[in-house]
């Protein structure tokens, strides 16, 4: 296997701290960001995100032109907050209201491309717990200064909160080894050389990403990689390391589903691909057990196993932004 | 005192601002300041500085939380200090270096080579240890995290005082000395404050020092103060059997009732706070180790010094009669000092508070205050806003308050340099 992108297309934040250079560059290619929140319930984290990013790469450094909020329909303060910090917000069922809604990170992430206008879009998880701006520039950092990339992802260390107070220095990332890491090993070897595949940061042209279809579910990040593989090759792909990034541990069975959807997407993929082909229908639901007053009991968790078009496909995008 | 727009010097400050009409009147009078007069056309624009401050509002926030999330315990604030030198260094501040403690330390330059420099000082260090989560939780009205209170905030405002300036269109005649000084709190004994003025070269005008909260603070006076531990630690020596094994923790509740029969004079007044204790390893051994922390505050030294002669002998006597050791040690002390109440910066001081629609309260403090107090520096301390759960992990600062917090300060520091401590 060549595993020579490695060494070509893995960064580590620190090349991108001269802010300045960024924007001239920004500047110099005319181009304009967006930065893209997808919550569900995240009062805790969300304002932090805003004002940190707003201060330092829109106040100091004008490197991003709009921060946008798209909600899933959050039942706590989220859409309030983010709105009192100046972002622009949005609920996802309000956006090509239209069409049939749907609820999930990646369904959000692809109507963002409706209601954003930058030229890069860049994704944030929205519950970042040490928030720090390089989570932006950085991602921002390959995809101004050299040509060829147009689509960046992060990877980092994982340290998680406990709940109390202490942060264990190690742990997380435990789908990417245990699910992605293996099929990529089994099918797309040279993908293993991506870090972190399952890491909720990314940066992306638009030129890219409208072309590409988005599963409305967990599988986002996965079909992503597949589908920009496929399409322009691993060359058109950066990595960059953003050191550490604190996030909410997950139980197990929380994990269990996020394997479940992005398996789904896989065997998807691999069938439009012709790699593998399924003679028999699966099934669009995960079956947990719980034990209650010393009876097991299913916990049934169903996908919808949808996947939303190219955006470019759309002919109210094509409308909004072929007519610019 | 005069409030101007930058000049060529600077043209990155080239906006002219409302306050230019005070800078007009001074310059009028030939440049010979007349504090009274400044004093009240400051007060008058004051109320103002508030919404203009909270148009700062992100870079504030942003700055609390990116100063908020290193972890910087006493003796390890180095990253604290590089970050916060960061900040200066961005905000183009005229000059940004650490002094020979590694105090970090800018200087935005004043019109007036012959105006000594103004200090605004916060401590960068922080009660808390580097495994704690320090990341902190931002609400529409609130900030939570461990340290905010004391002192991350102070911190912030401290960097992200340039911008504000700058936004605000206010200059000073002397140098502002913006100070974060390390080794602070606890046994730090406020090393990082004494290193920063037994060296430094020149003259102090006055100094302003910041603390997170509590908003309404005015403190322009100290205690003599001395920080002791006492530390019981029953050792079995060879050969010997205690006819009695004693128990370490009733060692130090002896001590406790011996300290709580002292009699302690109202005038000058005096008292002794214990406020920590540890000791024993489990609910059914007898404790062999226990220490107890306490603190000999009063307004008087000498005082302080009896009081602690008097617990010196108290413990030499439970020694004896216990057989046991007992090691006490002095953590920190400080040297009473103050202001009098009608010195011109706290008449001053109490002004700008009330025009802002604050009640001052004064207390005694053992901050970076006693130290510019003790070399005769006329100095107050002020809080940036209201808190609650200070010194707890989930220490929490409101945010509206903070933009009335600042504007004090910038008002203190307008005083200053109007010329209230000078003469």
């Amino acid at each position: 296997m060549d595993n020579s992108w490695l060494a070509k297309n893995t960064f580590h934040h620190s090349e991108f701290a001269d802010l300045n250079h960024l924007v001239q560059e920004k500047q110099r290619k005319g181009l304009s960001v967006s930065l893209c929140l997808p919550t569900l319930n995240e009062e805790k984290t969300i304002a932090k995100e805003i004002v940190i990013i707003k201060s330092e790469l829109m106040l100091r450094y004008p490197l991003v032109d709009e921060i946008v909020v798209v909600d899933s329909g959050s039942t706590d303060g989220t859409r309030k907050i983010a709105r009192s910090y100046g972002a622009s917000v949005y609920k996802a069922d309000e956006i090509l209201a239209d069409l049939e809604k749907y609820k999930g990170k990646g369904e959000n992430l692809w109507k963002a491309l409706y209601i954003t206008r930058g030229d890069i879009i860049v994704y944030l998880d929205a519950d970042i717990k040490n928030i720090h701006h390089r989570f932006v520039y950085a991602l921002l950092g390959p995809l101004l200064l050299f040509d060829g990339i147009k689509y960046c992802k992060a990877f980092y260390d994982r340290p998680i909160a406990t709940g109390k107070s202490k942060i264990r220095p190690t742990g997380g990332g435990r789908v990417t080894e245990l699910v992605i890491r293996p099929l990529f090993s089994l099918f797309f070897p040279e993908l293993t050389q991506i870090i972190q595949p399952l890491s909720g940061e990314y940066a992306g042209y638009r030129e890219v990403l409208e072309k590409i279809p988005f599963p409305i579910g967990y599988g986002v990040e996965t079909s992503l990689i597949l589908d920009i593989y496929e399409k322009w090759g691993l060359d058109v792909i950066a990595q960059v390391d953003l050191e550490r990034r604190v996030h909410r541990n997950q139980d197990t069975k929380a994990l269990g589903k996020m394997a479940f959807v992005i398996l789904n997407t896989f065997a998807n993929r691999l069938e439009k691909l012709g790699i593998v082909k399924l003679n028999k229908k699966v099934y669009y639901e995960m079956i947990q057990y719980n034990l209650s007053r010393d009876e097991y009991q299913a916990d049934i968790f169903k996908i919808q196993g949808v996947e939303r078009p190219p955006m470019i496909e759309i002919p109210e995008y094509k409308k909004k932004f072929k007519s610019n | 005192m005069s409030l101007t727009t930058r000049s060529g010097k600077r043209g990155r400050f080239a906006k002219v601002s409302r306050y230019a009409h005070a800078a007009t009147l001074m310059s009028r009078r030939g440049g010979t300041p007349h504090p009274g007069n400044d004093m009240e056309r400051m007060l008058e624009n004051l109320p103002a500085l508030v919404d203009q401050i909270k148009a700062v509002k992100e870079t504030i926030i942003a700055n609390i939380v990116l100063i908020g999330q290193i972890p910087s315990p006493t003796f390890q604030e180095k990253r604290r200090t590089q970050f916060f030198m960061e900040r200066l260094a961005e905000a183009q501040v005229d000059e940004c270096s650490t002094d020979g403690y590694r105090n970090p330390i800018g200087i935005i330059k004043g019109k007036s080579s012959d105006k000594p420099p103004i200090f605004l000082v916060a401590h960068l260090d922080t009660l808390f240890a580097q495994d704690v989560d320090h990341n902190y939780t931002v609400k529409k009205r609130t900030i939570s995290g461990p340290g905010i209170i004391d002192n991350s905030v102070g911190v912030a405002v401290l960097a992200s005082m340039p911008e504000i300036l700058r936004r605000l269109d206010l200059t000073f005649e002397s140098d502002i000395v913006l100070a974060g000084v390390i080794q602070s709190i606890g046994r730090g004994n406020l090393r990082g404050m004494r290193h920063l003025l037994k060296t430094w070269p020149s003259p102090i005008r006055g100094a302003v020092c910041i603390e997170g909260s509590e908003l309404g603070r005015l403190n322009y006076y100290s205690l003599g103060m001395r920080r002791c531990e006492v530390s019981c630690n029953i050792q079995q020596p060879y050969g010997r059997v205690h006819r009695f094994r004693p128990n370490a923790i009733l060692i130090l509740n002896d001590f406790i009732n011996q300290v709580l029969r002292l009699r302690l004079p109202q005038r000058p007044r005096s008292r002794v706070i214990i406020g920590k204790i540890s000791g024993g390893l489990s609910h059914g051994e007898i404790a062999v180790d226990s220490t107890i922390g306490f603190e000999i505050q009063s307004d008087s030294d000498k005082m302080v010094k009896e009081i602690y002669n008097k617990i010196k002998d108290m413990i030499n006597g439970i020694s004896n009669e216990h057989e046991v050791e007992l090691d006490l040690k002095t953590i920190s002390n400080l040297n009473a000092a103050k202001l009098r109440f009608d010195h011109p910066l706290v008449k001053s001081a109490d002004a700008v508070m009330k025009k802002l629609g604050l009640t001052p309260v004064s207390e005694p403090s053992e901050t970076e205050l006693s130290i510019f107090l003790a070399h005769r520096i006329p100095a107050v301390t002020l809080g940036i806003t209201k808190g609650e759960d200070y010194h707890q992990e989930n220490a929490r600062i409101r945010i509206e308050p903070m933009f009335t917090g600042i504007a004090q300060v910038i008002g203190v520091l307008m005083a200053i340099d109007s010329g209230v401590c000078d003469g």
